[in-house]
């Protein structure tokens, strides 16, 4: 796990900014091309002007350890690539229940969950934030290299630039 | 009459195995476990690779037992390099691999044992019906990460573990903060023996031989010597007398045995051969489980692991305690003796023994390479089980046949994916 904003604990309690206390999370493997573009936006918006209250984290593959991850924040920004059927490149803003309609049939082991059933473990447990927002992206493609195929890796700027919106988005 | 059992991908286990069971007239005439991964060729990629990278590639074999894996490569190079680390060194080996064994455990115990129990699915169920439960293990799997992370840098694929030492301490005031989250883990340490011992575990025995590594000192998790509950005890370096890999036509992984048609490693291994040197406090969770070695009863390996789980956390603090009574003292990694060599590494890891075997040219590059896996010595045994079990419960619905046979399975906790290498798959 690495961390690209100094390490602060997370509070419940609102800071005096107007923003949610808001942890960013990029989910992937980078080194599975376009898996790993949540990676690749976590990166970039580590580099940028953050309010205060918003840290920054690429969690990688986290199984489980998601649920933990999720636990005392308001708002939780995820980033993960998602096969949606739309051209690569393409990325949806969801929220709300719209999270839930992720899944993930092919996954068959428990020692390594994927996104929604670790999402589906902090609903069952009450431990989703007040609000929870995916940034869903469709991968071109998955697999053994480092690049982001070209299609995807132009949709970033724009999409940096949504989710930096969407931070400073004041409530 | 005939039924057929073919379990195509048993779920909660690591990696991809199939069930296939054959009964014609109340007489079973097919049982396996194929293995149908891809082998993985680790041992390949090791070679022309410099010793310093060992420890970090085979980290890679095993999302779950990174940290044993890692220090298994590095006693291996270490012995191959004439290298002797410090007491400081082997107490945080120690302290980490406790931290990964508790991880690996409570994910076995939780979520992929006690929903068979509790009757259903899956984890994501048991979080509605039994929050408390899942709330637990997930408290208890954060301290694991870390107390690891805290040791080597980071939960999984440890970074700051190297040949000859570490490159990065943990402050004295993390050790004592971990220490006090350990020590308010006893009640969910308690909790789950709790849960444990109110589990409805199968009547099922079949005796084997039980191979752990055993040391004088203490319950062994790294170093020590092979022993087995037949009564052979051998150094670690003549491993092949009982490994004795094989190949069969239906598994990518190697099969193995020794005195009998097959063997057993892991927690219920470890217990049966090493009992006595368990923290009190694991030995009392013993009892309250009904455990008293010898147990042959496969499905225990989970009850085991659950006894494992009170010596890790009761051992961490006593490690932790010994660590800020001497002080943690950055230190350089202790350097080779000779350049050049063959060295064997062996850990007890969660699923068991697990071994290393390298050698090294005097360019300190890989030149060979054998990694024998926990999951691969298991996997004749369980055929053995299923050949045993399923006569025992020919009476059952073919359903009830099935989930008997998945949860024999998970007692072993397969690693399926670490135990691919090397073997070919012919299919006739």
């Amino acid at each position: 796990m690495i961390f690209f904003a100094p390490s602060q604990e997370a509070s419940t309690t609102s800071l005096p900014g107007s923003q949610k206390n808001t942890l960013v999370i990029g989910i992937g493997n980078p080194l599975q091309g376009d898996d790993g573009v949540g990676v690749r936006v976590a990166e970039q918006l580590a580099n940028e002007s953050l309010p205060p209250g918003v840290q920054v984290q690429e969690l990688g593959t986290p199984g489980w350890g998601l649920v933990n991850a999720l636990e005392g924040w308001q708002r939780i920004i995820l980033i993960d690539a998602v096969q949606m059927g739309a051209e690569p490149g393409a990325w949806r803003r969801l929220d709300g229940d719209q999270v839930s309609l992720i899944n993930n049939p092919s996954s068959l082991s428990l020692h390594e969950p994927g996104l929604a059933e670790s999402l589906a473990l902090a609903r069952a447990l009450n431990l989703l934030p007040e609000e929870l927002v995916l940034y869903a992206i469709e991968p071109g493609h998955i697999g053994p290299v480092e690049q982001l195929t070209p299609a995807v890796a132009d949709a970033l700027p724009a999409l940096v630039k949504q989710i930096l919106e969407d931070i400073w988005k004041e409530t | 009459m005939s039924t057929r059992i073919d379990v195509h991908h048993v779920t909660r286990v690591e990696g991809h195995g199939n069930i296939v069971v054959g009964i014609a007239n109340g007489k079973l005439e097919e049982c396996r476990f194929d293995v149908v991964e891809t082998p993985r060729f680790f041992e390949a990629m090791l070679r022309g690779r410099p010793y310093q990278e060992a420890s970090h590639i085979t980290s890679r074999i095993c999302g779950i037992c990174a940290t044993g894996h890692a220090t298994t490569s590095l006693r291996a190079c270490e012995k191959a390099l004439g290298i002797l680390p410090s007491d400081q060194t082997v107490l945080l080996r120690k302290l980490s691999f406790h931290g990964e064994i508790l991880d690996s455990h409570v994910l076995h115990v939780y979520m992929l044992v006690a929903p068979d129990f509790l009757g259903v699915g899956s984890v994501i169920p048991l979080a509605s019906s039994h929050p408390e439960v899942v709330l637990r293990a997930l408290r208890m799997k954060k301290l694991a990460g870390d107390l690891c992370a805290a040791v080597s840098g980071r939960h999984t694929h440890p970074i700051a573990m190297t040949v000859g030492g570490f490159t990065h301490f943990p402050k004295p005031g993390e050790l004592e903060s971990l220490r006090k989250r350990l020590e308010d883990c006893r009640a969910d340490v308690d909790a789950t023996i709790e849960l444990c011992a109110s589990l409805p575990w199968p009547q099922f025995e079949r005796d084997t031989e039980y191979v752990s590594l055993t040391r004088p000192d203490e319950y062994a998790f790294i170093d020590g010597e092979i022993v087995t509950s037949d009564g052979t005890r051998l150094p670690i370096e003549d491993y092949r007398q009982v490994t004795n890999e094989y190949l069969v036509q239906h598994s990518s992984a190697k099969f193995t045995r020794h005195q009998r048609e097959s063997l057993m490693v892991g927690a219920l291994a470890r217990f049966n051969n090493n009992h006595a040197q368990l923290h009190p406090r694991a030995k009392a969770a013993a009892v309250a489980l009904g455990l008293t070695p010898k147990v042959t009863n496969t499905f225990l390996n989970t009850a085991a692991q659950a006894v494992e789980i009170v010596h890790c956390v009761e051992d961490a603090i006593q490690v932790i305690d010994q660590l800020l009574e001497r002080g943690i003292t950055p230190e350089e990694p202790v350097p080779p003796t000779k350049m050049g060599g063959e060295g064997v590494g062996a850990c007890e890891v969660p699923r068991g023994i697990l071994i290393h075997h390298y050698w090294i040219g005097e360019d300190g590059k890989l030149t060979g390479a054998n990694c024998i896996i926990p999951t691969n010595q298991n996997i004749a045994n369980l055929e053995g089980d299923m050949r045993t079990l399923v006569p025992q419960i020919l009476h059952k619905p073919a359903e009830k046949i099935r989930l008997d046979l998945e949860m024999l399975v998970r007692a072993y906790d397969p690693c399926i994916s670490c135990s691919v290498h090397v073997a070919k798959l012919e299919r006739p």
